[in-house]
């Protein structure tokens, strides 16, 4: 059993293993960055640090929503890199088995299945594992 | 091209003297840090001329001007002492160890050109 | 006559040379006051801090600065008189130099500053001069050997005999100076340097050579040196075989075992010494920054005629000629030109332990006046940092310092009924990350930040260290009243924040444990680039642009340009200027953002020696900032150098209208 951080994008549930996780910050706004991709909300300065974020409802092709007070930034690190994953809200942190992944079935927001690597339960509800490097486009990072 | 030999323990005072020394022309400035310097310097070869300060780290002036004139081949070198140390006393200090002029400091850059001039063998 | 030499041009060389000589007092100040706080002397620092102000009362003469001279005049005949009775100063005596230290030190500055120096303080001179320099009389000095006795001051004498009988072994060496040594780079100078990293140099004196026939012969010198060394090392500093080297007696029985050096078994402290670079005498250069600075825009304009010929080699090629040869040329320069970028970035390193030097005093006067007793550990190993980022740092860490003194470390009543040492320790240590930055810690055994009191002042609550500290930073927060004496912080920590975070580009953090003691992070990044800038806003987003990068700013009016009307597409536009036509961008269309407000400003620049202008929003300010690069593959775009922060604690783009410039060229081609 780990902990995970589990977040809402849309109607699904997400999780990411706590290990992954620098920390949870509010959101007000970033700043726009011209030229790069549009699931690239911005730049935000995280304790000092300059952290790109990426909408995950703009990576996952859902509309957008309204500012709302309750969305959060999951600043995560992948290798060196540090992103910011921008969710609608933030809330939990579970424990879930990390034996007990499963593939992903090709259900539930369709878009978003090319950046869940596994789904796994936890208290009878189903929790979609994101795929960080996926949604950072660290194959942009090579070549 | 005349050698004049320059010690002080502050280099910014080395590169004054120097300063107020450049109208002379056609002369090459040695520099020394400290008053041991000055008497390797000295013993290993020819100058015309040196400035010396009093105050330095290891051996100060007055021994250096002592060492210096107890040495056969450097009993006629022309030495100017510069110091902050202007009162009668030092002078005669000085001037009884061995010196060949003394200047207190401060000086007017005219001064010590004048007084370079003077002591430098034509 | 032309024969007229103005020293004038000598201050800010004074000014430099000022502000060394009187760290170099201090230093010694605080090393004599500690000695008299373990009832020892230290004749040495009573020397070294008698020559640093004899010198500064020099310079001071000689670029006509009366106060000082008087001030620096009246401190050394109270030294001089110490240095006679053995090299002792009683406390009192170390409060009053300090003072005049303090007092020289302000008067140095107003000579920076260009202002006029007022006049010494009369009341300091007439305290100097009433201080009895030393609290007793020196009997007469131990005898060493009767070969240095006389060569040797009251003070030395005092000392060499205080450390042999600590068991420190005296050496007495000989060094004959030659023209064939001095070619081989062996000379007094270097031999100095050389036993000055294994020892202590007491004293060294002249001696003529005499030859067979009782003829002069060549001078030697004769030195007198304290030092654990091994015999063979020293031999091999001073160029000699090592059987010729004589070890002095100790002058008392008790530490016989002491005469003949030890050696082998200190060998591995004698290897740190030697490589600590502060003991060793490194050649130094001293330069103003502003040169440095200059010299790195001169690396910048190479740069770029680099990449102007980079281009004409690629056209060259274009056209069909073998430009391999050339090539290869460009590429060795363009390592080379990495080489010296980096060459000149390490000038720019000054050492932490420099850095922190004037902490010290601090410490010292702020546990006076608070009535505490505090002591400081200092460890900063052999870390460098630009002078750039060392400048901005130092009023955050004296800030942490003041504090931790002031408030955090309990009155020594107080700390002894809870159990703790009476004297409080405030440490300072560094490490390089392998992240190129710098990590302080500043860490307290204080009383500890109580979190519910923050928290009920605050009016919020504060769920961990983090937090705790948000609160600390906030701006106008103050813990200034009833709360300060359990909080343990005073006020202005957002100062702390606004030096880490938002000048230098930092982190900072903060770990506190009630009645234990607080430990502050800071990282700080090694180097910063500080570059002025014009902020400007397009499509209401604020933006800034290097001034070096920008020819002119002019307002745009509808009348100049050409075709009249609308800016917004990619077609080319004309602006009139001073009778020329030029090209006019505009900058939201370029950077493809939405924009619904007019322009009213257009920036020129240079690009490939043609003038090209783009149409802002409105210009904002001009600052300097420190610019830090957007490297991350999600944010990498054409014509974004960087990101500053302006103050808001949010990022801004740096942009870089050259390359955005390349893309007019692509388009109206």
């Amino acid at each position: 059993m780990s902990l995970h951080v589990t977040f809402r994008v849309g109607n699904a549930n997400y999780a990411l293993p706590a290990s992954q996780v620098l920390h949870l910050e509010s959101y007000e706004t970033a700043t726009h960055v011209p030229g790069a991709p549009a699931y690239v909300a911005g730049l935000v300065q995280v304790r000092g640090r300059l952290v790109p974020v990426v909408d995950l409802r703009t990576r996952f092709g859902l509309p957008p929503i309204e500012h709302s007070l309750d969305r959060r930034v999951v600043v995560v690190q992948n290798g060196t890199r540090v992103a910011g994953l921008l969710v609608d809200s933030a809330r939990e942190v579970v424990q879930i088995d990390e034996a007990a992944y499963e593939k992903p079935p090709e259900i539930i927001e369709e878009q978003a299945s090319g950046f869940v690597n596994g789904v796994a339960t936890s208290a009878q509800r189903l929790f979609l594992l994101v795929d960080v490097p996926r949604i950072i486009g660290e194959e942009l990072s090579h070549g | 091209m005349k050698r004049l030999l320059i010690v002080d323990d502050s280099k910014l005072m080395r590169d004054m003297v120097a300063a107020c020394l450049r109208p002379l022309g056609a002369v090459t400035f040695e520099f020394a840090g400290t008053g041991l310097e000055a008497i390797e310097r000295l013993a290993l070869s020819g100058f015309d001329l040196v400035v010396l300060d009093l105050n330095m780290p290891d051996v100060g002036g007055i021994e250096v001007i002592e060492f210096v004139r107890a040495q056969d081949r450097l009993k006629t070198l022309p030495i100017l002492i510069v110091t902050t140390r202007g009162d009668d006393a030092s002078r005669a200090q000085v001037l009884d160890a061995g010196a060949s002029s003394f200047l207190a400091k401060p000086f007017a850059p005219e001064q010590i050109l004048d007084e370079v001039r003077r002591l430098l063998p034509a | 006559m032309s024969e007229r030499v103005d020293l004038n041009e000598f201050i800010g060389g004074f000014v430099v040379e000022a502000e060394e000589l009187l760290a170099t007092a201090n230093t010694c100040l605080l090393e004599i006051d500690a000695a008299i706080s373990d009832g020892k002397s230290k004749p040495k620092a009573v020397r070294d801090l008698f020559r640093a102000l004899h010198t500064v009362k020099g310079l001071a003469g000689m670029v006509g600065v009366e106060p000082i001279m008087e001030l620096a005049h009246a401190l050394e005949t109270l030294l001089r008189t110490a240095d006679r009775a053995g090299g002792t100063l009683q406390r009192g005596a170390v409060e009053v130099s300090l003072q005049a230290v303090r007092a020289i030190g302000e008067r140095v500055r107003m000579v920076a500053e260009g202002r006029s120096v007022t006049a010494a303080p009369v009341r300091l001179i007439e305290q100097i001069a009433a201080t009895d320099a030393s609290s007793e009389k020196v009997a007469a000095p131990p005898s060493i050997a009767a070969d240095w006795d006389t060569r040797l001051s009251a003070s030395e004498r005092q000392q060499v005999f205080q450390e042999m009988q600590g068991g420190m072994p005296a050496w007495t060496l000989g060094f004959v100076p030659s023209e064939h040594r001095a070619a081989r780079g062996i000379t007094i100078a270097t031999v100095r340097t050389g036993l000055a990293a294994v020892g202590e140099i007491i004293k060294v004196t002249p001696r003529t050579q005499l030859d067979a026939s009782g003829k002069q012969a060549g001078i030697k010198f004769e030195i007198l040196l304290l030092s654990k060394a091994a015999r063979a090392q020293l031999a091999a500093v001073l160029d000699v075989e090592p059987d010729t080297l004589v070890a002095i007696a100790a002058p008392t029985p008790a530490t016989a075992s002491a005469t003949e050096a030890p050696v082998e078994a200190h060998e591995p402290e004698l290897e740190d010494r030697a490589h600590d670079p502060s003991r060793i005498g490194r050649a130094t250069v001293r330069v103003e920054l502003g040169r440095l600075d200059e010299l790195q825009d001169q690396l910048g304009s190479l740069i770029v005629s680099r990449f102007r010929l980079e281009r004409e080699l690629a056209a060259q090629a274009a056209r069909g000629l073998d430009v391999r040869k050339l090539r290869e040329v460009t590429d060795l320069q363009a390592r080379q030109l990495r080489d010296l970028r980096r060459a000149i970035l390490r000038v720019r390193m000054v050492r932490v332990a420099e850095v922190l030097e004037p902490l010290a005093l601090l410490v010292r006067s702020v546990a006076r006046t608070s009535h505490k007793e505090v002591r400081l550990e200092l460890d900063a190993r052999d870390a460098e940092l630009d002078k750039a980022v060392a400048d901005r740092l130092l009023p955050a860490l004296i800030h942490l310092v003041r504090n931790a003194v002031d408030h955090a470390i309990e009155p020594p009543e107080v700390r002894e009924a809870a159990g703790k040492p009476r004297v409080g320790t405030v440490r300072i240590a560094c490490t390089e990350l392998a992240s190129k930055q710098l990590e302080l810690t500043i860490n307290d055994d204080g009383r500890g930040i109580d979190r519910e009191a923050i928290a009920r002042r605050a009016q919020r609550q504060i769920a961990d260290s983090q937090e705790l500290l948000d609160v600390l930073t906030t701006p106008g927060f103050s813990t200034r009243d009833a709360v300060t004496q359990t909080s343990g912080r005073g006020v202005g920590m957002d100062i702390v924040k606004r030096v880490a975070v938002q000048e230098l580009g930092g982190e900072l953090a903060l770990d506190t444990q009630l009645g234990a003691g607080t430990k502050f992070t800071l990282k700080v990044p090694l180097t910063i680039a500080i570059v002025e800038v014009f902020s400007f806003e397009c499509a209401r987003q604020p933006f800034v642009v290097p001034v070096a990068a920008i020819e002119e700013i002019f307002e745009l009016t509808a009348e100049r340009i050409e075709p009249p009307g609308k800016l917004r597409d990619h077609r080319v536009t004309l602006v009139h200027r001073r009778g020329h036509a030029l090209p006019l961008i505009s900058l939201d269309a370029r950077l493809a953002i939405e924009n619904g407000t007019t322009a009213k400003n257009a920036m020129v620049i240079r690009h490939n020696g043609e003038l090209i202008a783009f149409a802002i929003d409105r210009m904002l300010g001009r600052q300097e900032v420190v610019v830090r690069p957007v490297d991350d593959p999600l944010v990498r775009a054409r014509g974004i150098a960087g990101a500053t922060d302006l103050g808001d604690g949010r990022p801004t783009l740096v942009l870089d209208l050259s390359e955005l410039g390349d893309e007019h060229e692509r388009i109206g081609a």
